[in-house]
């Protein structure tokens, strides 16, 4: 084969190299889509016979009880970015500058439960949260209880989870902008007399803009549909997107109306998180006044 | 302006003594340039002096006011890194404005103050632009001027004009000169390259590798009138003879082994000069005179062996064997188009020097 540099054919199809990644994608996932918002307005008799289109599906979950539910994955999502982001960042940060020696040893622990089955991590939570777990026998130990606590099956046990098996995707996007960053830009801010808080919010903060926000979103968006953890975790008691879908889907001749709560859902989140990556991207905007 | 004193200044990094107790004092409102080989410390004593490092012991003092433990941020010290380490995001007013902002003056002043100093550093047309888009050394007038803007009582400067290529850095280099005069701030300016440093210092420190400071003074001081062998070496080109001292009370002179005897001058009898002792005796390439055919009027002369030569526009360079095998370095400056002698490779000839023109080291 000849291999010519520098003078090159036009090429005629510029995406050819993506070919197979597009089918791919397009057959597994843009046409199941359409195919779930198409049948999310159809509807079966009890027999499975296709009886027409309908909107009652949308209807049924046009309303507080179900937006309930969405409101509730959405602040699960969100308070689980935010807790992820804020304990991220400091590692991201010290794996960075300070302990660049240990940042392979860092990058190891944080990736080695991807190694082990999923349920092994929930088995492991619940030994350290139940009753007569870990956590409730160190305190009872310190006598800083009396009584154990309850932690599972509550919101709190949920997001720590949650938080523990979603940290990796928040700590590697910031750790690649954050070892990018050039240390001396920190020296240059102090040395023109900025505080900590004016270097952090004026130079760090927009230079990283990008790892923040790719980690956010790479948390917010999976932990909206998040359906294993609060089920596991949570017991019973809370509703979540998840729940709800699995529940419609899975159940007998009730998979149009998961599929249309799947299609409402799937728009909420699209709208919020349109609105948050607008609110994110100017919350980390540099602050320019002049130009 | 006030002089800054460093009082045994001691600083190690994971272990590794960096600076051994440093004692200097840096005169205010003085251009000040500390010349020292790579890795020799320079950037850290420097690094002190702005509060990026804490020192492990010692004192800095700026006038009377103790330094060592301000924090950065409150120094009235600015510093122009290597690098520039320009703000990436913000665009070349921004840059500069950053300090007046943080000072929180009002909007006319900092605008005033910044399109002020933009002006002076010829970067008017270049306001909106973000750091990437200038050359580098427009980049480096940005670094100065968002320095200079904040009106440090020291500006520091590391290595600044590294990046820049040789006319630039020379153009640099006298702006840098008449900025000080203006100004009147202390710069201090670190580098490992004398032409820089002699171009630049009112006063210069030569520090070795240990991160000892062998010797302070003019430039000239230190090129004519090195203390140590190393500033001899390190500062310029010179020719180092190894001898030893003799007829001391006398007519001094130095006996070279397998070369012969050769007057020396004294201009102040030191201490360790005694009959017999070691020393080394320092002649710069430029100071020796050389010729095919033999002169008068010379204090000293020595024969050698043409072995290369180098042109270099303005000076030759001859590299000379002499009988017991050492090198000399001689530097001819090429005054005339058509010299009346024409010395060529391999040809014998004779060396001079006036006996005033070396320097006794102790060895």
């Amino acid at each position: 084969m000849k291999i010519r540099l520098g003078k090159t054919r036009k090429n005629e199809f510029p995406f050819a190299i993506g070919i197979p990644a597009i089918v791919w994608q397009v057959l597994f996932f843009y046409l199941p889509l359409t195919l779930l918002v198409i049948s999310s307005f159809l509807k079966f008799s009890a027999t499975g016979a296709f009886e027409g289109v309908t909107f009652s599906h949308m209807k049924l979950f046009l309303s507080p009880t179900y937006f309930k539910v969405i409101l509730a994955s959405f602040f699960l999502a969100l308070s689980n970015s935010i807790l992820c982001l804020l304990i991220a960042f400091p590692l991201a940060h010290y794996m960075s500058f300070a302990g660049r020696k240990y940042r392979n040893v860092c990058l190891f622990f944080l990736i080695v439960p991807f190694w082990t089955n999923f349920l092994l991590h929930v088995y492991a939570w619940f030994y350290v949260l139940e009753r007569h777990g870990f956590i409730n026998t160190l305190l009872l130990k310190l006598h800083i209880i009396s009584e154990p606590i309850q932690f599972l099956n509550s919101m709190p046990a949920i997001l720590i989870m949650m938080v523990y098996y979603y940290l990796p995707f928040m700590v590697l996007p910031l750790y690649s902008s954050l070892e990018r960053f050039k240390f001396n830009l920190i020296e240059a801010s102090y040395d023109l007399g900025a505080s900590f808080g004016v270097t952090f919010r004026r130079i760090l903060l927009p230079l990283t803009s990008r790892g923040i926000r790719a980690g956010f979103f790479l948390v917010f968006i999976p932990s909206f549909g998040e359906f294993v953890i609060p089920e596991l975790m949570g017991g019973d008691k809370k509703m979540f997107v998840g729940t709800v879908v699995s529940q419609y889907i899975l159940g007998e001749g009730t998979g149009s109306l998961g599929a249309a709560f799947t299609f409402l859902s799937g728009i909420f989140l699209l709208i919020t998180t349109v609105l948050l990556y607008i609110l994110i991207t100017n919350l980390l905007k540099p602050r320019i006044y002049h130009g | 302006m006030r002089n800054i004193k460093i009082e045994n200044l001691t600083k190690s990094i994971h272990g590794q003594p960096i600076l051994p107790k440093t004692d200097l004092v840096i005169p205010g409102g003085k251009f000040f340039a500390l010349l020292g080989p790579s890795g020799c410390g320079k950037t850290t004593l420097l690094r002190l002096i702005a509060g990026l490092e804490r020192a492990d012991e010692g004192i800095i003092y700026l006038g009377d006011d103790n330094i060592t433990k301000k924090p950065i941020n409150e120094r009235p010290v600015n510093i122009v890194f290597q690098n520039y380490a320009l703000f990436p995001h913000l665009n070349v007013f921004e840059n500069v404005a950053y300090s007046l902002r943080i000072k929180k003056l009002p909007k006319e002043v900092i605008n005033q103050k910044v399109y002020k100093i933009l002006e002076a550093f010829h970067l008017e047309a270049h306001i909106y632009k973000l750091p990437t888009q200038l050359s580098g050394g427009q980049q480096q007038r940005v670094a100065l001027a968002r320095a200079i803007v904040n009106e440090p009582d020291v500006l520091l400067l590391d290595e600044p004009l590294a990046a820049l290529d040789f006319k630039l850095r020379e153009k640099m280099l006298l702006e840098l000169i008449d900025w000080q005069d203006e100004l009147e701030t202390t710069f201090i300016y670190v580098t490992h390259d004398q032409f820089e440093a002699l171009t630049v210092a009112d006063q210069m420190a030569i520090m070795n590798h240990l991160g000892e400071i062998e010797q302070i003074g003019t430039p000239k001081e230190i090129y004519e009138f090195p203390r140590s062998s190393f500033v001899a070496r390190f500062v310029g080109t010179t020719n180092i003879f190894h001898g030893k001292l003799r007829n001391i009370d006398e007519e001094p002179e130095i006996a070279i082994p397998d070369l012969g005897t050769f007057k020396i001058y004294i201009p102040t009898k030191k201490e360790w000069m005694r009959d017999d002792y070691d020393l080394v005796m320092s002649i710069r390439p430029e100071k020796i005179f050389i010729s095919k055919t033999e002169a008068k009027n010379f204090s000293n002369q020595i024969q050698g062996h043409v072995e290369s030569i180098v042109y270099h526009g303005r000076s030759t360079q001859y590299n000379v064997h002499l009988e017991n095998k050492m090198k000399v370095q001689v530097f001819e400056q090429n005054e005339e188009h058509f010299p009346h002698e024409d010395i060529d490779y391999d040809d014998e000839v004779y060396l001079y020097w006036q006996k005033e023109n070396a320097v006794l080291l102790e060895r």
